[in-house]
């Protein structure tokens, strides 16, 4: 008996040892991983901030689009940041305020005033003086690591009333009181496990919970249980409940969003409401507390029957528990899930131009950087007009329906503000919400006729030698090429037009006038402007590449196009402004850079012409969907079989180039005008553009010419019309007609209008 | 109304009989030649472009046209003499100054979306309206104590707002020549210069600058050029 005893004692002694060696060995994980960075943050990703001014356009509707996805509520601008009163035109709303890159915008109250679809009247809720406020911007993705974690980091300081009373009153009630585990709780599920007979309750404290998901695995056993038990009595040894009950609100599970995580409340806030945490309301709270049970089971927006039930019954609890008054509860039992809506504005992707943007920081940053160190990433994306580009272009091809083919057609496009060089929407795919080929980054497909102001600038930039008036024979031709093949083009109507006026060959995007310039002018110099355009891609000085042969993506098709419409003036396309650290310390600025490229008379005379094919040439549909007074510029294209479909053009403010084809690069039902043109015709009217206007060079004038002449003529007389010449090259001015009746001319003109 | 403008509307009233004077179709006769000012200007820029050819002769009083005997087979759109010009009805016409409908530049709007000074006591150089005016202030302020990207930062705001403003432009330029990039201060006081017309003292600001940044780039020639222009100018 007594060697028994004896040998059992020095057995437990040895027991005791190992586990105390255990325990050692166990301290040192939960101290490593609590004291170090816990958690790596993925880079977030904003869209531009709403900027208020008075003469601003912006229609009332969008900007409440817009504070809607920022999650604004509608009640009295009196509670707190996050508010919005509507009264007509007036609003009042009490913004966030933000860091940015070169300022911090205030949390600020502040009074907007629209009429029509302009900011008439801007400024404090006081009455006070404002030039100019931002909202803060819209979060529109972030930049995961392969587990694709995500999360917004919360301090204990910044959680709404009722979070940590809810959390502990319904997960873990001893949690102030025990010392990691709590025997009380285990007892309570033990018994009401064994009067239910089923499992129904577990005994976990929150710290148990923590320590659960941040050092263990989901392996369900008595040993990882104890493990468990230890590692919380131990984390509870070395920090403090304030600490640890941090942890646990950053870490916690609340959702998955396709192959995201979503962890935390500070993310799960933004998630399920567009809202930053601190505002959430009680039955926010509850709803968010209720789902840490069972994320996937309780998604309010998968499951809102089930998700409300589990709101109520938490509120139930806390009204049960002392922490609301029963009233209180039972108002917040009335209110709905308020969980923000799919397809909203805020819980929408932009995949493509997430993209965009991942390609243009890789090339400044590591990967582990993007992914791990909490960037902020601050861009050019307007979510205003992306919604508008994704719309005009659903709508479009649900029109274009009818057309065998179609719905095999997928689409790219790009819109961008010439006058700063940045892309403001990205569309590279028919389904704009899913992930994958990116066909306005990738898509490299023959630009037809898109190619044909350069072979006009070209010839404008010599004005000694061409005018927008000069004449082209539009007649049939053949040339041997290097390699033997004989090269014969031909128009699209398969007819010859005879003598022309130069601008008319791009007008009407004829290929044989527009062909024989080009020879005239030599394919490498052709090529030479193209380069200057932008294009960086180095293409053989082929015949064929005069009617575009050569293959460009939609973004490259509008960074050419962005320096025909900036008067001349290059600007690398940017969707990046500037990137702060987690901290909101300025880490790199991408500045705005421009570069002079031709003679701003070539490019007057050129978007001369670009807005004549709007008027009368091959993009004139337009004008059946918008007024003739908004001053448009741009060019179909279309290559061999219509296997591609393109339209770009601009107006002073926005810049839109619509590719649709086939990946297949079959042929389509669709020209670049009865396609593309389209998309961006709906595009534009929906998007209500300012109407171009570039300013008149100093050397260009406008002089008069005989319409079927070409000579020049005198405004008294009667055919004549002004035309833009480079100073010096215009004809010399013809004599006056002297006195016409002038009420037949009048009438006339009117009924030009009227046509 | 401003004085430069009383002189433009009696002219373009007597060349057209036109109800509307388009915006910024009040052309700035000037003697000098701009093309060539431009072609010593495209020293610098970014990256590895090839610098910019104008291919633009001095072709003063070269007829170029050749007149088609009996005419072309398309004849341009036409209108009688006493009608607005083609390029009125598709340039700057008549939205531009209809205050009723599209809105754009409306009764409705105090203040002009894009920058374009309203009149006042100031000369048209000085006058900007409120958030540009805030903005270049704020600009000034990072400048002046050091923080250039800050001030950069807040121009491009600026000029976001107010693309069009040269004002906006001439400061960017200032700043991009403070950070040492007197290639981009060139750029855009060349931007700023063809959105200046009618602002002769803001017009000799922007050469002085070419000229300061020519010198940098090490072009003294060009720099002595840009001053002779600033010089004209005032």
């Amino acid at each position: 008996m007594r060697p028994w005893l004896g040998w059992a004692f020095k057995l437990s002694l040895v027991g005791l040892v190992v586990l105390a060696g255990f325990a050692v060995y166990l301290d040192a994980v939960v101290q490593e991983k609590f004291s170090g960075k816990r958690w790596t943050v993925p880079a977030k990703v904003y869209a531009r901030p709403l900027e208020l001014f008075v003469g601003q356009k912006l229609a009332k509707t969008d900007f409440l689009k817009e504070l809607d996805a920022l999650g604004y509520r509608r009640e009295s601008a009196g509670s707190g940041p996050g508010g919005v009163s509507v009264a007509g035109n007036n609003l009042e709303l009490h913004t966030r305020g933000f860091q940015f890159y070169e300022s911090s915008e205030p949390s600020q109250r502040v009074r907007v005033r629209f009429s029509g679809d302009y900011v008439a009247g801007l400024s404090q809720a006081n009455g006070g003086n404002l030039a100019v406020a931002r909202l803060e911007p819209l979060l529109i993705g972030g930049l995961y690591p392969a587990h694709q974690e995500d999360r917004v980091l919360i301090k204990l300081e910044q959680v709404p009333p009722y979070l940590v009373e809810t959390l502990v009153a319904v997960e873990d009630r001893e949690f102030f009181n025990h010392f990691g585990v709590s025997p009380k709780s285990i007892a309570r599920a033990v018994w009401v496990n064994a009067t239910a007979g089923q499992l129904r309750q577990g005994g976990s404290t929150l710290t148990q919970q923590l320590v659960k998901n941040f050092y263990l695995t989901n392996e369900r056993s008595l040993t990882r249980k104890a493990v468990e038990a230890m590692m919380a009595v131990l984390l509870e040894l070395h920090y403090d409940k304030k600490d640890i009950l941090e942890a646990y609100l950053n870490e916690v599970f609340l959702g998955q969003d396709g192959r995201r995580a979503v962890h935390g409340f500070g993310l799960a806030s933004q998630y399920f409401f567009s809202q930053p945490l601190s505002e959430l309301k009680l039955e926010q709270v509850a709803l968010l507390v209720g789902m840490v049970k069972g994320p996937t089971y309780y998604n309010p927006r998968r499951n809102p029957e089930r998700a409300l039930e589990r709101r109520n019954l938490v509120l139930d609890v806390l009204a049960e528990q002392g922490v609301v008054t029963p009233e209180e509860a039972n108002t917040a039992k009335q209110k709905p899930l308020g969980v923000s809506s799919r397809g909203s504005m805020a819980d929408s992707s932009f995949p493509a131009f997430i993209d965009l943007v991942k390609r243009q920081l890789r090339e400044d940053y590591r990967e582990a950087d993007l992914t791990e160190e909490g960037l902020r990433i601050f861009t050019s994306f307007d979510p205003i007009i992306q919604l508008k580009a994704e719309s005009a272009l659903a709508d479009s091809l649900k029109r274009l329906s009818g057309r065998k083919g179609v719905d095999q057609v997928e689409a790219g496009m790009v819109v961008s503000n010439p006058e700063t060089g940045e892309v403001q929407a990205l569309i590279g795919s028919r389904q704009p919400r899913f992930a994958g080929f990116n066909r306005a980054l990738d898509a490299v497909r023959p630009i037809g006729s898109l190619i044909k102001p350069a072979i006009y600038l070209t010839a404008l930039e010599r004005p000694s030698q061409y005018t927008l008036t000069s004449l082209l024979e539009d007649q049939p031709f053949s040339i041997k090429g290097q390699d033997g093949q004989v090269w014969r083009p031909q128009n699209y109507d398969r007819k010859a037009h005879g003598t022309i006026y130069l601008y008319q060959g791009l007008v009407n995007s004829y290929n044989l006038s527009t062909a024989k310039l080009g020879l005239e002018l030599g394919v490498p110099n052709v090529l030479k402007t193209l380069e200057r355009l932008g294009v960086e891609r180095k293409w053989p000085a082929y015949p064929s590449m005069l009617l575009g042969a050569g293959a460009l993506t939609p973004l490259e098709v509008a960074d050419m196009y962005q320096t025909l419409a900036n008067g001349g003036f290059n600007t690398p396309l940017r969707g990046i402004r500037s990137v702060l650290t987690a901290e909101g310390e300025p880490l790199k600025r991408y500045p705005y850079q421009i570069q002079q490229r031709f003679d701003a008379g070539a490019i007057y005379l050129l978007q001369n012409a670009m807005q004549r094919t709007m008027h009368e040439g091959t993009g004139r549909s337009v004008y059946s969907q918008l007024p003739r007074s908004l001053a448009l510029a741009g060019k179909t294209g279309t290559s061999n079989d219509s296997r591609d479909s393109w339209f770009a053009g601009f107006s002073q403010d926005l810049l839109a180039v619509v590719w649709l084809g086939r990946d297949d690069n079959g042929p389509t039902p669709l020209t670049g005008a009865s396609g593309a043109l389209q998309v961006w015709t709906e595009f534009m009217r929906k998007a209500d553009p300012l109407p171009l206007d570039m300013p008149l060079p100093d050397n260009v004038v406008q002089a008069w010419v005989d319409a079927n002449s070409g000579r020049g003529s005198d405004p008294s007389c009667p055919n004549a019309v002004q035309m833009p010449y480079i100073r010096g090259s215009e004809p010399v001015p013809g004599i006056a007609c002297g006195i016409q009746a002038p009420v037949d001319s009048v009438m006339d003109w009117v009924r030009g209008w009227l046509d | 109304m401003t004085k430069w403008l009383i002189p433009a509307l009696t002219a373009s009233v007597l060349l057209g009989g036109c109800a509307s004077v388009p915006r910024g179709s009040i052309p700035v006769v000037e003697s000098g030649s701009s093309a060539s000012e431009q072609q010593q200007g495209s020293v610098g820029g970014y990256g590895a472009t090839p610098s910019p050819r104008q291919s633009q002769p001095q072709d003063s009083g070269v007829v170029v046209m050749v007149p088609g005997a009996g005419g072309s087979s398309a004849p341009i759109q036409t209108f009688p003499a006493p009608s607005a010009p083609i390029i009125g009805s598709q340039g700057s016409e008549p939205l531009s100054t209809d205050s009723g409908g599209f809105g754009a530049y409306g009764a409705s709007a105090p203040v002009m979306p894009n920058g374009i000074p309203s009149s006042g006591g100031l000369s048209a150089d000085e006058q900007l309206d409120g958030p540009v005016l805030a903005l270049l202030t704020t600009a000034q302020q990072q400048q002046g104590s050091g923080d250039l990207n800050g001030a950069a930062s807040s121009l491009e705001r600026a000029q976001r707002i107010a693309p069009r403003e040269p004002q906006v432009l001439f400061r960017l330029a200032e700043v991009r020549l403070a950070q040492g990039d007197a290639a981009q201060a060139e750029q855009f006081a060349r931007r700023g210069l063809s959105y200046a017309s009618g602002r002769p003292a803001l017009q000799a600001s922007l050469w002085n600058l070419i000229a300061q940044a020519r010198e940098r780039q090490g072009d003294p020639a060009g720099a002595a050029q840009a001053r002779e222009r600033a010089r004209v100018n005032l």
